[in-house]
């Protein structure tokens, strides 16, 4: 389980995260909705340890994390799928791959081959590809291989940012389908999304994100029932 | 070989040492303007090592290199947080500050009834380490080559590791390569004081070859040629650079009959080749291409 309590994080003079507090439980998804600027980006970064907050704390399971490194957050079990760079564009496929696993590489190569393999079976149209360089892979493929770097680490909680940003219908489908394939496996999910209406499908707890504070807090049955969320941040009564 | 060949080669092998440390630096994803000075901290500190102290060649080797590794680590370590322009102005910054710092400094000792070593802009003459041990240039030769061999697979082997390809990823997105748990600054450092190191070693074949430096030997063209060694030849392994050199200093300069030419030969080469092969010849994807075709082979 992810706790995130108070956290302030600021860029000089600015607050993107004005005391965030939110909780990504166990085997679920947990989705944060927000509008530009609202701090979604901000807050993944500062629970990944590229960012480091000023204030408040995030702990994995109990075990404190704040402000640690990305490599000690990753340790962690905390993985990162950045928003819209994906993949490193001349590096091949399977290197992608062998990236996501590379603080393994040393300790247990075969398990990461294997691991390669399982990453094969699961997205065969990255077997196809893997020798071409990454950068050269369809919107959908790249994002793909993304959530499957991201898995290379073995992750207990997978954090992904926008995965459906600039994506086609029928792939953004295929995207959230998987993300949900990946948590009946036991992977909890902490998901940003603008794709509101996808997002609340999937979702078992809803975040909504507004200049740096937490707006709203509850399941996707009750954002259905406000009326003042569903106008001011989901734009129609989709419900 | 006649002497002329032997100079020819000999400069080839020397600036290929800065071209190195220009490309590795632009392998983990910076442009650095600086690397000449790393090659002149190099030549004069191994210079003052032999022609005024008596120091064995080997060891002033080793010093000229340490010493422009630690000046590395100094930049490195000031410049980590710079990026793209700021960090390449950076870099020239400092280079200029060494070069004009080298201007001023007025270190002699007598020998022989001689004053020997820097003396400010005048230069640095008599290091004569070549002569005293009857080494001729063909020897020496042999000695810049074995050197920049060493380098050359020390610089083969860590970019098949996976040091090298924890550089090539920072080189592409140092955010992304972060949020693979990878300690970029660490690794950034690395680099930076690797290729202080590389550029000092040539530096130091460079003072014991001429016997005579000054310190507008160093100045900002020699880091600019560096750079564009790498951009000619390619950025996919460390052999790019070196064909960098041998198009310019073995092709252009070597050739006499378009020696007068050479720099605006040299400066379309870059130009076009920026346009059509923005990465070098021998980019990452036509290693990648190389690669797999001696696999299956």
């Amino acid at each position: 389980m992810l706790e995130v309590r108070d956290l302030v994080t600021v860029y000089g003079a600015i607050e993107a995260l004005k005391g965030v507090t939110l909780s990504a439980k166990q085997g679920e998804i947990t989705c944060i909705l927000g509008p530009n600027g609202a701090g979604k980006t901000t807050l993944m970064y500062s629970i990944a340890g590229i960012l480091k907050p000023r204030s408040g704390s995030v702990s994995v399971n109990g075990r404190e994390i704040t402000g640690s490194s990305a490599p000690y957050a990753l340790a962690c079990g905390i993985a990162l799928v950045p928003e819209n760079r994906l993949v490193f564009p001349s590096m091949s496929v399977e290197e992608n791959l062998r990236a996501g696993a590379f603080r393994r590489l040393r300790g247990d190569r075969s398990a990461v081959l294997e691991d390669i393999d399982k990453a094969y079976v699961r997205f065969p149209s990255l077997k196809r590809r893997r020798d071409q360089a990454a950068g050269t892979l369809s919107g959908g493929e790249q994002q793909m291989l993304a959530v499957a770097r991201a898995m290379m680490s073995r992750p207990n909680i997978l954090m992904m940012d926008e995965p459906s940003l600039g994506l086609a219908p029928l792939v953004v489908s295929e995207v959230f389908s998987i993300i949900s394939q990946l948590n009946k496996e036991g992977v909890s999910i902490l998901l940003v999304e603008q794709n509101a209406h996808k997002a609340l499908q999937i979702a078992s707890h809803v975040y909504l994100l507004d200049q740096g504070r937490v707006a709203f807090s509850g399941t996707p049955g009750d954002i259905g029932e406000d009326d003042i969320i569903q106008r001011a941040y989901l734009g129609s009564k989709a419900a | 070989m006649s002497e002329y060949a032997i100079s020819i080669a000999s400069n080839m092998g020397m600036i290929a040492f800065v071209a190195l440390s220009a490309y590795v630096v632009l392998v983990v994803g910076e442009i650095s303007f600086g690397q000449q000075a790393y090659f002149g901290i190099g030549a004069y500190v191994s210079g003052m090592a032999t022609a005024m102290w008596g120091w064995p060649f080997g060891f002033a080797l080793v010093l000229g290199s340490c010493v422009a590794a630690i000046a590395a680590f100094a930049v490195g370590a000031l410049t980590l947080r710079l990026r793209g322009l700021y960090f390449a102005i950076a870099t020239l910054c400092f280079a200029e500050m060494i070069r004009l710092g080298l201007n001023s400094i007025h270190v002699q000792v007598e020998i022989d009834g001689e004053p020997v070593g820097p003396d400010g802009a005048e230069g640095f003459g008599d290091i004569r380490w070549m002569f005293e041990h009857d080494v001729t240039t063909l020897e020496y030769m042999f000695i810049i080559y074995a050197l920049l061999g060493a380098v050359l697979v020390v610089l083969l082997l860590v970019e098949r590791s996976n040091l090298g390809a924890v550089i090539r990823m920072i080189g592409q997105d140092p955010l992304l390569a972060r949020s693979q748990g990878i300690d970029v600054g660490t690794c950034k450092l690395l680099v930076i004081v690797f290729s202080g190191m590389i550029a000092g070693l040539g530096g130091c074949l460079y003072a014991h070859f001429a016997t005579y430096i000054e310190p507008n030997v160093f100045n900002v063209m020699l880091g600019v040629h560096a750079l564009a060694y790498g951009l000619i030849g390619g950025l996919g392994t460390a052999l790019g650079p070196i064909i960098g050199v041998v198009l310019d200093i073995g092709f252009l300069e070597g050739v006499r009959a378009i020696q007068g030419y050479r720099m605006i030969a040299f400066g379309g080469l870059v130009a076009i080749l920026l346009i059509i092969m923005p990465r070098g010849i021998l980019d990452e994807v036509r290693i990648h291409h190389i690669k797999r075709w001696l696999r299956r082979q």
